[in-house]
């Protein structure tokens, strides 16, 4: 027996599929009352560590000890499953479609031989506190992604389990449903004193957890807590502005590689030097620019996984700059959107959207799911009509032209689909002839794609084997074969790791700065809206801000005040005093409280004094930059409640 | 390994499940519950191996009485659809190959004044030889009636000449007659054959598909984690999951039994509880062959196509539906009983046409058995709630 406490032990477990090894040789160490978080881009290796210690999956190799029992065949994983409750991955496809909310929690509990009693009582509990009370007779198919993604944890926790272990419970859902399960399940988890394995592709939710295991291709990179985790990078981040930005970013990346454009600033990682020190090195590497801004700041997880990896893997350099051709800024509309609206029988889906994206502009296009986001994209590029309004692209009507617009635009979405079994050169090719491109400008064509998305090692390669983050670009390639003026990108990072990502992300840029392509994105990940030069939210199909992700910050202090953030023994406590002590917009963030402050230096005295005299215990609290996430969430939940009210 | 009890309200809580997303997915229910019936409609109206109706033209190149006489005997048989006379052969070679004719019957010129002097005539028949056996029977059908026309010539021929009654001389030129009398199946209609057989056929079929789709979405969704991660044990699961299926199919047979009397009027002969009986263990048999597919593949795609293969074919070719397992080459008829559906099939046979009892039900149940706990078995060991993969 493994010491009661440790409720999971896992030691060098091994997956292999095929040729494929998932996961090489992984140590796990869960304790009573942690909640683990697995975090890592697709095909890390989470699910199968994930269905492994929930004894749905055998290992190749390793000892996994769960309970002290060591999982090694069918039998011994029976033993322990009474004390364990599992959600796969894949929102809400564990359950059952045409069964109501209630019929589905029935199942889940007679399954676990519930006493009928119990579950009446835990279920009119569980209902209210994830506000489904209202929608237990709606069939499981009719919810929105985040009451599918509650209704998942219900169903997982009606039996009471000692270990809980959702695979991916946030993924596909919007941020403020997000912010809504993370404080249910850490409400759960504190409650009733249960161990939860919980993983995850967002790198920004590391700090939801009491430790992290940052996994990469089947190993894990690092593991012990947020803090640490971010510690361990051992540097800092400096964002810079200067000018001319594309030459300022070509001088620092011929000295680091880990260097990304956000927006007008560059930002770069510089390790081993803090504060001003980092900054003065960033600076006397670019001293024949001029600089309007510099700043340094800690790096977050993603600054770290990446540092990390490139520690590891020695990557080679992102591909430079081929073309220094440069397209004169034009005033040029790339994407109108005048008025937009779609109503699908008596439901407005999109309602009176109005837009305009320049050339070689990048907007983003951000909302929950539902919100219209596919709808308009549909309308602009001519795949359903407006009801009314108008919508031009590269300055055609787009209702006038026809089919013709579709040569003028080039569309990708996460659905994508690159034919698996043809080759990376066969694919272009076959994009080229689906565009009537032929001979020589087909061979130009495909040289300029397979530079661009520095694809000219993968030449050979069948397109299903490639890394994620490699067939987006060789998606967005195909997208971009008959050379569109303007470029549709429907959550296209969707599963891709951090590195690939930025990759990707650095053929954006390009496309929208040298070749003046106006690029219309939407995405799922905050950290990413923050690339693009202005960003709408929509809601319930309308528009409902438009400006620039620094702009849409500044907004949202001039409303709120800065943010401040601190850890503390009990944050719900903290979060309950604090709002009956008058202070402004507290909240759980994970296992962090958050409060909105117009004067931070009295309410850091403030916020000590109320803690103080309720007796918690509470570590730094300090001042943080607002994030996109911050703003998203902020801006959504305010509509939401005008909405109800 | 050690067995658990098994818990009833687990099972019941999987069937009860179970059956609220069949009947509640619109798709699924009409496979379950209209497909089998329709199948048998359609099939049991389409398929018939009786030869009748053969479009034919007749080309008289005689124009006399006796030619007309020859050939109203071919145009008033009820196997034949006369479609008209034709002045040659050589201008039907169209509507031949485009299958609206497949026999003709071409009597010569000077037919009547040959046979009046006596002097021997040969009439030509032509048959679309494309099906064999549909070949063979009409060129029986001709032979016949080419043979009565025979007769009656004859026995008017020595009526005349010897001066006795015609009926007379007939049974002279006729001394051995055949009385054929056929049992079961007196009017010898196909229908009454192949009816039956379809409820065999589509119980085969339907039981497995409906199980496989059932098992195998719930692989491809992900939902069969909340199974294999739960302490439910792999036989609770396995009834739970299954009785619906089994539930749904042995209604299904009851229904298609009621069409095969009811809709077709085939007559049933024997007892009523033990073809129900059988149908039961045969229900059961033929879904525990759709749990043994959906066991080993993963994806709906792939259950589907190797269902329709294991079932539908030894339906076709294997189980005594088309034609006697008896008459089949000695490899078929060793495949036909190595599988199920030929003892089904004698069942039916047995019990519907020959009116047999329990005595039948029971020799054929008893094989059905064995192939009954031979695919469960297997089933139940390949199924594993902690797969590699």
């Amino acid at each position: 027996m493994a010491t009661p406490q440790m409720v999971t032990d896992a030691k060098g477990i091994v997956k292999v599929y095929g040729s494929t090894e998932a996961v090489r040789g992984v140590d796990l160490q869960v304790s009573k009352g942690e909640l683990y978080g697995l975090i890592g881009p697709d095909g890390a290796g989470k699910s199968s560590i994930m269905k492994i210690i929930a004894g749905v999956l055998a290992q190749d190799a390793g000892d996994v000890r769960v309970f002290g029992t060591s999982i090694d065949s069918e039998a011994s994983a029976e033993a322990v499953k009474s004390r364990l409750g599992f959600m796969p991955q894949g929102l809400g496809l564990n359950l059952y479609a045409d069964l109501s909310v209630e019929e589905n929690i029935d199942f889940f509990a007679k399954l676990r031989l519930v006493p009928s009693a119990a579950l009446k009582q835990r279920k009119a509990e569980l209902l209210s506190m994830t506000r489904l009370k209202h929608f237990k007779d709606r069939p499981m198919k009719h919810l929105s992604g985040g009451m599918k993604q509650k209704l998942g944890l219900i169903c997982s926790i009606i039996h009471e389990p000692e270990l809980l272990i959702l695979d991916e419970p946030t993924t596909g859902v919007d941020p403020v449903s997000r912010r809504d399960f993370w404080s249910i399940l850490h409400s759960l988890i504190q409650d009733r004193g249960i161990t939860a394995l919980v993983s995850t592709a967002y790198l920004d939710e590391a700090d939801r957890f009491t430790r992290v295991a940052l996994l990469h291709r089947g190993k894990v990179l690092l593991q012990g807590t947020p803090e640490e985790m971010r510690r361990s990078a051992r540097g800092s981040i400096v964002s810079v502005r200067a000018e001319p930005s594309d030459e300022a970013f070509e001088r620092l990346r011929a000295w680091t590689p880990q260097i990304e454009r956000r927006g007008d600033s560059l930002r770069v990682f510089v390790g081993e030097r803090f504060g001003q020190e980092a900054i003065s090195e960033v600076t006397e590497k670019l001293s024949s620019f001029r600089i309007e801004s510099a700043e340094a700041t800690d790096p977050d997880l993603e600054d770290t996984f990446i540092a990390l990896l490139r520690r590891d893997e020695a990557k080679p350099a992102a591909p430079s700059l081929i073309s220094r051709e440069r397209s004169v800024a034009s005033a040029a509309l790339a994407i109108e959107a005048r008025d937009l609206s779609r109503v699908f029988d008596s439901f407005r889906a999109v309602d009176s959207v109005s837009f305009q994206v320049r050339s070689g502009e990048i907007f983003g296009l951000l909302g929950a799911n539902g919100a219209g986001k596919t709808t308009v994209i549909k309308m602009l590029t001519g795949i359903i009509p407006p009801s009314s309004g108008s919508a031009r692209v590269g300055g055609i009507d787009v209702a006038a032209a026809g089919g013709s617009v579709k040569t003028r635009l080039g569309y990708m979405s996460q659905a994508f689909s690159l034919y698996q079994d043809l080759t990376v050169l066969e694919n272009l090719r076959l994009y080229a002839g689906i565009y009537g491109i032929s001979g020589a400008r087909a061979k130009r064509r495909v040289d300029e794609i397979l530079d661009m998305a520095d694809l000219h090692v993968f030449l050979n390669q069948l397109s299903g084997r490639l890394p994620m983050g490699v067939r987006q670009r060789l998606a967005l390639g195909c997208a971009l074969i008959h050379e569109p003026q303007v470029l549709f990108l429907d959550e296209p990072t969707s599963g891709v790791d951090p590195l690939g990502r930025r990759s990707f992300w650095e053929v954006i840029y390009r496309l929208a700065r040298e070749k003046g392509v106006g690029i219309l994105v939407t995405t799922h990940y905050m950290s990413e809206a923050e690339h693009c030069d202005h960003i709408a939210l929509m809601y319930a199909g309308r528009a409902v801000e438009d400006a620039s992700p620094a702009e849409l910050k500044a907004r949202l202090e001039k409303e709120v005040g800065r943010i401040l953030e601190f850890s503390c023994a009990d944050p719900y406590r903290a979060v309950e005093l604090l709002g009956t002590n008058g202070f402004s917009g507290p909240a759980l963030l994970g296992s962090r409280v958050r409060i909105f402050s117009k004067s931070p230096d009295a309410d850091l005295v403030g916020i000590a004094r109320v803690l103080a005299l309720a007796g918690i215990s509470h570590g730094e609290v300090r001042e943080r930059p607002f994030t996109m996430e911050d703003v998203f969430v902020h801006r959504i939940t305010g509509l939401e409640q005008e909405g109800a009210a | 390994m050690s067995f658990r009890r098994i818990q009833p309200a687990r099972i019941a809580a999987i069937a009860v499940k179970e059956w609220r997303e069949i009947v509640r997915d619109r798709l699924f229910f009409a496979l379950a519950f209209l497909v089998p019936s329709a199948l048998m409609i359609v099939v049991g109206y389409g398929l018939s191996l009786d030869v009748e109706n053969i479009p034919l033209v007749i080309v008289d190149r005689d124009h006399s009485a006796l030619s007309r006489e020859y050939a109203y005997r071919f145009i008033s048989a009820r196997y034949f659809r006369f479609m008209g006379y034709a002045s040659s052969i050589d201008e039907l070679d169209r509507p031949i190959k485009s299958d609206r004719i497949r026999a003709v019957i071409e009597i010569p010129p000077d037919f009547e004044k040959n046979l009046i002097r006596r002097n021997p005539v040969q009439v030509r028949s032509v048959i679309d030889g494309t099906f064999p056996s549909r070949a063979q029977i009409t060129k029986g059908y001709i032979i016949a009636i080419n043979g009565a026309a025979n007769l009656d010539l004859t026995a008017r021929e020595i009526s005349s000449l010897i001066g006795i009654p015609e009926v007379v001389a007939r049974e002279k030129l006729q001394p051995i007659r055949i009385e054929a009398r056929y049992l079961y199946n007196e009017n010898i209609q196909s229908r009454w054959s192949i009816v039956p057989k379809l409820i065999m056929a589509i119980l085969l079929m339907s039981p497995p598909f409906l199980t496989v789709i059932g098992v195998v979405r719930e692989k491809e969704s992900g939902s069969i984690y909340n199974i294999y991660s739960s302490d439910v044990t792999k036989s609770e699961f396995l009834i739970g999951k299954l009785a619906p299926y089994v539930g749904i199919s042995f209604c299904n047979s009851i229904v298609l039994f009621l069409i095969a009397t009811l809709v077709f009027q085939v007559a049933f002969k024997g007892s009523v509880p033990a073809f129900f009986f059988a149908t039961a263990i045969y229900v059961i048999c033929t879904t525990a062959i759709g749990l043994l597919v959906s066991v080993l593949v993963r994806t709906q795609i792939a259950a589907m196509i190797i269902t329709i293969i294991i079932t539908l074919l030894p339906a076709v070719l294997y189980s005594g539906l088309l034609f006697p397992i008896s008459s089949s080459t000695p490899a078929a008829r060793v495949i036909a009983h190595l599988l199920p559906a030929m003892y089904y099939t004698s069942i039916v046979d047995n019990i519907f046409l020959k009116g047999e009892g329990w005595a039948a039900a029971a020799r054929g149940s008893a094989i059905l058995g064995v192939y009954l706990a031979v695919l469960f078995f297997a089933g139940y060991s390949l199924f594993s709630k902690r797969p590699s993969r």
